[in-house]
C-alpha cells in the first residue's frame, strides 16, 4: 500500500497480531480469575470489553473480532458455571454471551472506524507536508535540471515509483526526456497523446513490460509544458486514488515551475538582446561621429580656402577643390562602410511609415544634386500606385545607389530611367541605364558586399552600394535582381511589398 | 543692413569652427563663438545674436535642451549641425524650436545659403509677410483666400489650403511632420503620417511644374517639409 503509513499497524504482522489477541485474552483471563470469588460475573465481563477495547485500538479491526470471540469463550470456559465446559448451567448466561459479543463488536466497529479516520488524517497531512516542501523546493529551482531532479526524488519517496519529465524541444514537435540518469523505458505515442490533448493518459497493458504507465500532461497558465511519466515500481495492483490524485498536484506544481524557468530565460534573453544592441548602437555611433567630425573640418577647411584674401593663385585652389572632393568621397565611403555594419549587424530598426513612392523619388534625385547633372532622369510612375509601407531614409538610400551607380557607368547625356508599377502583391521598381551593363558572369555575385562589375574599372566606388540596397530591400520584405537590357545598358528591378495601406478619411468638399 | 548680424556658433570642434567662423564672416557677420552648451547659452543671453549655429553633439550636454532653454525667451533663429546617424536628435531638435539642420560633412557653399536664408527671413519679420507670395507659376494671395496658376484658379480643399498656409508662411524653416499633423489636423493625427504625405502630393500636383521633381514643396526625408519660395 503506498499509502500504508500507520506507524501502530507496521510493526506488527499478520502472526504477531494474532498472538498478541490470544495473549491479551489468556492475560485478562489469568488476571481475572483470582478475583472470581469477589467480582461480579458482570464486572469480569466489563474486563473482557475493555479487553476488545484495547485490542481494536492498538491491533486493529480484525485482531479485535478474534478478540470478541474469544473473550465470550473464556468468559464461558473459565468463569461461567460449570467452569472449565462450554456447557451453560444457567440459560439467562446466553443472554450475556449475546450481549457481551454484539457490544465488543459494536466496540470494534466504531473503534476501528475512529482509527482508519484518524490514520487518513495523518496521510493526508503528511501529503500535504510533502506537497508544501515539494512546492518550496520547486519555487528555490533555478535550473530545468533542478526541477526534475526535485520531481523525482518526490514521485520516489512519496510513492516509491519512478519517473521522468518530458519536455518539448524548440519547435514543439519533439519531447525528449529531461536530464535525468533515470532508466525509465516510455511510451513515445503516449507521450504525445498526452501533450497535444492535454489530457491525462494511462494505459495499464505496458504496465506489466516495465514501461512506465501513467503519463500526466504538465499543464501551465500559458501552454503545456511537458509530460510527466510514472511507473510504479512494484505494486501489481491499481494505483490507488490517492497517489493519482498526488501525482496530479505535482504536475501542476512542476509546470508552474517550468514556466516560470522559461520566462526567467526570456526575460534574461531580451536583457542580453538589448544590452548587445545598445552596445553597438552607441559603438557605431561614436566611430561614426569621430570618423565624421574630421571629415566635416576637411571639407569645410578646403572650402574656407576660396574665401582667402587676397585670393590664392588659381593652382592652389584647384588643390583646394581637389581635397573638398576627396574628403566628401572619403565622407561617402564612411558613411556606407557604417551603413553596411548597422545593417549587417542585423534587426536594423525599420521605421515603416505609409507614403506614395513618388515623394522618395523626388528626394533621392533632389539629393543626389550634381551627381545627375550630365544625365536627364526620365521618372515613369504609374498613376495608380498605392501607398507603401517602407523606411523613407532607407529606400532613398536605395534610390539614390543605383541613380548614382547608373549615373557613374552610363555614359554623358544618356538618359536615365526610373519605372514603378505594380504586379500583383508587389509593387516592381526599376532603374535603367544605357551603359555597358554588368559583366554576365559577375552577375550573381553583385549584390555581395565588395564586389563590382568591373573590379578594375577607373570608377570609384567600394562594391558596397548594391549590397546595402539588397540588405535595404531585403529589411522591407523585398528583392532585388540586376539585368542587363535586351536594346543594351543595365537594369536594377527591386520590388516592395504592397500590403494593406490605410484609408483617409475624405474631407468634407 | 547698417549693423552687422550678430551670429553665435556653439561648436566643441575646434577646426569646425573656424571654418565655420570664416564662412559666416564672409557674409559680413559679427561672429561669436562657445564650445559648450553652458557657455553658449551664457553667450547667448549676453549677445542676443541674430543667429545661432548650434552643433548638437556637445561634451557638456544634449543641444536640443539648450534650445529649450533659449526658446523660452527669444526666437532667434537656429540652425542645427548634426552627424548623419542622428535622425531623431534633428527631429527633435527641430520640434524643441530649431529652423534648419544641416548634415555633416557639409560645404562651405550650402552653409552660407542657409545663413544668409535664415538672416534674410528674420530682417523681413517685423513687417509682417505679405498677404500675396508669388513662386514658380503660382501667386498666392492669402487676403483674398486665392491662389493662381498661370493666372489660372486653382481650386484647393480647405486642408490643401491650410497647409499651403502654413508651409508657405515658414519659408525656408523645416517643419516636421508632427509639427504640421498637429498643425493642421490636431494632435490625434500626430501619428498618421501618411495623410500629410498624400496632402503634399495633391499640392505638388496642383502648384508644381514637375511633381515627381519638386523645387518648392521640398521634402526633408525622414523629417518634415520645407518650403522653399
Amino acid at each position: 500500500m503506498p499509502f500504508d503509513t500507520s506507524a501502530n499497524e507496521k510493526h506488527y504482522s499478520g502472526f504477531l497480531r494474532i498472538a498478541l489477541t490470544v495473549a491479551a485474552c489468556a492475560a485478562t483471563t489469568a488476571l481475572a480469575t483470582p478475583l472470581l470469588g469477589y467480582l461480579d460475573l458482570a464486572n469480569i465481563v466489563m474486563l473482557f470489553l475493555l479487553t476488545v477495547l484495547i485490542v481494536a485500538v492498538k491491533l486493529g479491526r480484525n485482531a479485535a473480532i478474534l478478540a470478541s470471540v474469544i473473550s465470550v469463550l473464556c468468559f464461558d470456559i473459565f468463569f461461567v458455571p460449570p467452569r472449565f465446559s462450554l456447557a451453560v448451567s444457567n440459560i439467562q448466561y446466553l443472554i450475556t454471551f449475546a450481549v457481551m459479543l454484539v457490544t465488543a463488536l459494536t466496540t470494534t466497529h466504531f473503534t476501528s472506524i475512529l482509527r482508519q479516520r484518524a490514520q487518513e488524517a495523518v496521510q493526508r497531512e503528511q501529503q500535504t507536508q510533502a506537497l508544501y516542501q515539494l512546492a518550496k523546493q520547486l519555487a528555490g529551482a533555478l535550473t530545468v535540471e533542478q526541477v526534475v531532479e526535485i520531481t523525482n526524488r518526490f514521485v520516489h519517496s512519496q510513492l516509491s515509483a519512478s519517473s521522468v519529465v518530458l519536455l518539448p524541444s524548440a519547435d514543439r514537435k519533439s519531447l525528449d526526456v529531461a536530464c535525468t540518469q533515470a532508466n525509465l523505458p516510455i511510451e513515445t505515442h503516449l507521450v504525445h497523446v498526452s501533450f497535444e490533448s492535454g489530457k491525462f493518459v494511462r494505459s495499464d497493458e505496458v504496465r506489466g513490460m516495465g514501461y512506465a504507465s501513467l503519463y500526466f500532461p504538465l499543464k501551465a497558465p500559458m501552454r503545456i509544458r511537458g509530460v510527466l511519466a510514472v511507473a510504479f515500481d512494484e505494486q501489481p495492483g491499481e494505483p490507488s486514488d490517492e497517489s493519482l490524485s498526488l501525482l496530479d498536484a505535482l504536475a501542476s506544481l512542476i509546470a508552474v515551475a517550468l514556466e516560470r524557468l522559461h520566462y526567467v530565460d526570456v526575460a534574461q534573453d531580451s536583457e542580453v538582446k538589448m544590452l548587445t544592441e545598445r552596445l553597438r548602437s552607441s559603438i557605431l555611433s561614436a566611430l561614426s561621429h569621430d570618423l565624421r567630425t574630421p571629415l566635416t573640418a576637411m571639407v569645410g577647411l578646403a572650402d574656407s580656402l576660396f574665401l582667402v584674401k587676397p585670393a590664392l593663385p588659381p593652382t592652389a585652389l584647384e588643390t583646394a577643390q581637389a581635397l573638398h572632393e576627396q574628403a566628401e568621397r572619403l565622407a561617402a565611403l564612411v558613411g556606407n562602410l557604417l551603413d553596411m555594419a548597422r545593417l549587417n549587424a542585423g534587426e536594423v530598426t525599420l521605421r515603416r511609415e505609409w507614403q506614395p513612392l513618388e515623394e522618395v523619388v523626388g528626394a533621392s534625385i533632389k539629393l543626389l544634386g550634381n551627381a545627375l547633372a550630365e544625365h536627364p532622369v526620365k521618372v515613369m510612375l504609374d498613376n495608380e500606385l498605392p501607398l507603401l509601407e517602407f523606411d523613407a531614409v532607407l529606400i532613398e538610400r536605395v534610390l539614390c545607389n543605383l541613380l548614382e551607380n547608373a549615373a557613374k557607368y552610363a555614359p554623358a547625356q544618356t538618359p536615365i530611367e526610373l519605372h514603378a508599377k505594380q504586379t500583383d502583391s508587389v509593387v516592381e521598381v526599376a532603374v535603367l541605364d544605357q551603359g555597358p551593363g554588368f559583366p554576365a558572369h559577375r552577375r550573381d555575385e553583385l549584390f555581395n558586399m565588395f564586389v563590382r562589375g568591373q573590379s578594375e574599372s577607373g570608377k570609384p566606388g567600394t562594391g558596397l552600394g548594391l549590397a546595402i540596397c539588397k540588405a535595404i530591400v531585403e529589411a522591407h520584405g523585398g528583392t532585388i535582381a540586376a539585368d542587363n537590357r535586351p536594346e543594351g545598358g543595365a537594369q536594377v528591378c527591386f520590388t516592395l511589398p504592397v500590403g494593406n495601406p490605410p484609408s483617409i478619411e475624405e474631407e468634407p468638399a | 543692413m547698417t549693423t552687422p548680424a550678430k551670429v553665435l556658433i556653439v561648436e566643441d570642434e575646434k577646426q569646425i569652427r573656424r571654418f565655420v567662423r570664416v564662412a559666416v564672416e564672409e557674409e559680413g557677420c559679427q561672429v561669436a563663438e562657445a564650445e559648450t552648451m553652458a557657455q553658449g547659452l551664457l553667450e547667448a543671453g549676453a549677445r542676443q545674436p541674430d543667429l545661432l549655429i548650434l552643433d548638437l553633439g556637445l561634451p557638456d550636454g544634449n543641444g536640443i535642451d539648450l534650445i529649450r532653454d533659449l526658446r523660452g525667451w527669444s526666437d532667434t533663429p537656429i540652425l542645427i549641425l548634426s552627424a548623419r546617424s542622428q535622425e531623431h536628435d534633428k527631429i527633435d531638435a527641430l520640434d524643441a524650436g530649431a529652423d534648419d539642420y544641416l548634415t555633416k560633412p557639409f560645404s562651405v557653399g550650402e552653409l552660407r545659403a542657409r545663413v544668409r536664408a535664415l538672416l534674410r527671413r528674420r530682417s523681413r519679420s517685423p513687417e509682417g509677410a505679405s498677404p500675396v507670395i508669388e513662386f514658380g507659376e503660382v501667386i498666392a494671395d492669402f487676403s483674398r483666400r486665392r491662389v493662381t496658376r498661370n493666372g489660372a484658379e486653382v481650386h484647393l480643399t480647405p486642408i490643401e489650403y491650410r497647409l499651403l498656409t502654413v508651409l508657405v508662411g515658414h519659408p525656408g524653416k523645416v517643419l516636421t511632420q508632427r509639427n504640421l499633423l498637429r498643425e493642421i489636423w490636431g494632435p490625434s493625427y500626430v501619428e498618421s503620417s501618411h495623410y500629410l504625405r498624400v496632402y503634399v502630393g495633391h499640392l505638388r500636383q496642383k502648384l508644381e511644374i514637375d511633381p515627381t521633381q519638386p523645387k518648392h514643396f521640398l521634402t526633408e526625408t525622414g523629417v518634415g517639409y520645407r518650403f522653399l519660395p
